[in-house]
């Protein structure tokens, strides 16, 4: 590239300390994951080469099965709702408007606020006594649907997953709106000769001009579902009776709580074959309108 | 296109509902933080009758605050600062430099980006007691760090290979090592680029939980994230205590949040919008 010769050596030390962090604190425990999934250990007792057996016996424990269940939940709010309502606010805010940065902003706020902030505030607006929505549903006069929100069975996932819509569409309501901005004007202009308006234009001109931006947005949401472990944590910790349970907060608990590290690990790496599965899947489904 | 005044007020208003509907739990939160315990229980909904400061006292002391906001800006900085630098460093040669599996190096950064941290947990947690690391901050640095370089190279990269290539030329003829061109050439040139990345690395440090969930134990090592889960937890009595204490931690974050917004949105969705 330029004139600077025999920097063989000062290319290798100049990389060196990220690349020795990186590889061995982000890539090499993937490996080491790996590893121990096959091993019963506790991290103090000798390791006992088990083969396969952490992997046989998570897949017959049935709050297992109820994580995979929850986690698939989770991945339908974000494919259903996060993008859906990104792209709606996305449009809604596409134009030249006073005031346009200031509802961005409020809209976009939840994002940048940790996933424990808004898990705990969230966590009083679902009380059932003084919480925030109850509260509301009495000033409407509609009282009698007052509800336990996160402690019933039937509604607990619904309420978990409505905080999670909450805190993430406003990502992508910020990618939705790049793309938007940058269809030419030529297509609108052209797409408003031929008279295309509203729903029609929408469907026919907008819609196909964001196909990449949706596939990019619908990866995104499919891998952020299974990574879920912070708004879960602290708002039910996987309860009542694992009713909101999800893969990572199960992997947590059997690793870090019951001192199983070749368990969770056998678990960590199921999360990452599952999450692999269902991004195949979307690719294959999507494929012939791409 | 024009849109007539009757549909644009229509909109404002629309819009104005939304906006206030997303942000009213925090509001909520915030009006509630004033109230005592009893006035709270009796009257969850309006504005406080009586604005009542003491929760602010009462929390900032018994959430430990004052210990969880330190412990997060020292891990927060460091972080960035090897973060940045490392990333600076490695971006300057994967980007200015034609050498033998440069495209591979930047490719195996990237990889870093869809690395699940869940699936190096273990791993971590193990490396980290044998080193001797467990409840220091160093062990919420290194993986911060680790974790970050991908998106931070990223980004770096992208700005770097936009420079014209005979701007080292002039720097060579002085007699400029690489470093030296690295230092007062490049680095000065990537300022705007280092800013978005320092703010996105602080926001995903600064609200970082499951590492230091799995990591850090000793009350005066956590962080806020992890420190306010706690007290969440075991406070639940004291509702709106813990709102004050709520509010505190989020104020900073707001106040920067209002400042650097712009820089903040474009890093956040880089990977998406580049990618």
């Amino acid at each position: 590239m330029h004139a600077l010769k025999k920097t063989g050596w000062t290319v290798f030390f100049g990389m060196l300390p990220a690349l020795i962090i990186y590889i061995g604190i982000a890539l090499v425990p993937i490996g080491m994951s790996f590893y121990y999934s096959f091993f019963n250990w506790d991290g103090l007792s000798p390791m006992k080469f088990t083969g396969l057996d952490n992997y046989l016996s998570t897949l017959k424990d049935a709050v297992f099965w109820k994580g995979v269940q929850n986690n698939l939940f989770m991945m339908a709010t974000g494919i259903f709702g996060q993008l859906p309502i990104g792209l709606f606010f996305a449009l809604l805010l596409n134009r030249s408007l006073k005031g346009i940065k200031g509802y961005r902003s409020m809209l976009f706020l939840p994002v940048v606020i940790s996933a424990v902030i808004v898990s705990i505030i969230w966590g009083m607006v679902f009380k059932i006594e003084s919480g925030l929505l109850n509260g509301l549903l009495d000033l409407v006069g509609l009282g009698a649907w007052k509800q336990d929100w996160l402690g019933s069975p039937k509604l607990g996932m619904f309420s978990v997953s409505l905080t999670y819509i909450w805190q993430n569409y406003g990502f992508y309501m910020v990618i939705f709106l790049a793309a938007l901005q940058n269809i030419p004007e030529e297509i609108k202009e052209a797409a408003v000769m031929d008279g295309a308006t509203g729903l029609k234009r929408f469907w026919f001109v907008t819609l196909p001009m964001l196909k990449e931006t949706i596939w990019v947005t619908l990866i995104f949401a499919i891998s952020n579902s299974f990574r879920v472990f912070d708004l879960i944590y602290v708002m039910t910790a996987g309860g009542p009776a694992h009713n909101t349970e999800v893969m990572t907060i199960y992997m947590y608990n059997n690793a870090f709580q019951n001192m199983n590290f070749g368990y969770g690990s056998a678990v960590s790496m199921l999360i990452l074959l599952f999450s692999l599965i269902a991004i195949y899947a979307a690719n294959l489904i999507t494929r012939r309108s791409r | 296109m024009q849109t007539s005044r009757i549909k644009l007020s229509v909109l404002h208003i629309f819009l104005a509902i939304l906006c206030l509907a997303n942000i009213l739990p925090i509001l909520w939160m915030i009006g509630s933080s004033f109230k005592s315990e009893e006035e709270f229980s009796i009257n969850p909904m309006g504005l406080p009758k009586q604005w009542d400061f003491s929760n602010y006292s009462k929390a900032w002391k018994v959430a430990h605050l004052g210990t969880y906001f330190w412990n997060s800006i020292f891990v927060t900085i460091a972080a960035i600062l090897l973060t940045v630098f490392l990333g600076a460093l490695a971006s300057y040669f994967i980007s200015r430099f034609d050498f033998k599996g440069s495209k591979w190096v930047y490719g195996l950064f990237l990889i870093g980006m869809t690395i699940p941290i869940h699936a190096t947990l273990v791993p971590i947690f193990i490396l980290m007691k044998k080193l001797g690391l467990l409840n220091t901050h160093l062990s919420l640095v290194l993986p911060y760090t680790a974790f970050h370089l991908s998106i931070t190279i990223f980004i770096l990269v992208g700005f770097m290979k936009s420079f014209p290539k005979d701007i080292e030329e002039s720097a060579i003829i002085d007699g400029g090592g690489a470093y030296r061109i690295f230092w007062s050439i490049i680095l000065p040139m990537t300022r705007p680029a280092l800013a978005t990345v320092v703010i996105i690395n602080f926001i995903y440090n600064w609200n970082e939980f499951l590492f230091a969930l799995v990591l850090i134990s000793k009350t005066g090592l956590k962080t806020l994230p992890l420190g306010l889960a706690n007290f969440a937890g075991t406070e639940t009595k004291f509702q709106t205590m813990q709102m004050a204490a709520l509010t505190m931690a989020l104020l900073p974050l707001l106040a920067f949040y209002l400042l650097l917004e712009k820089q903040l949105v474009q890093g956040m969705t880089a990977g998406a919008v580049k990618g």
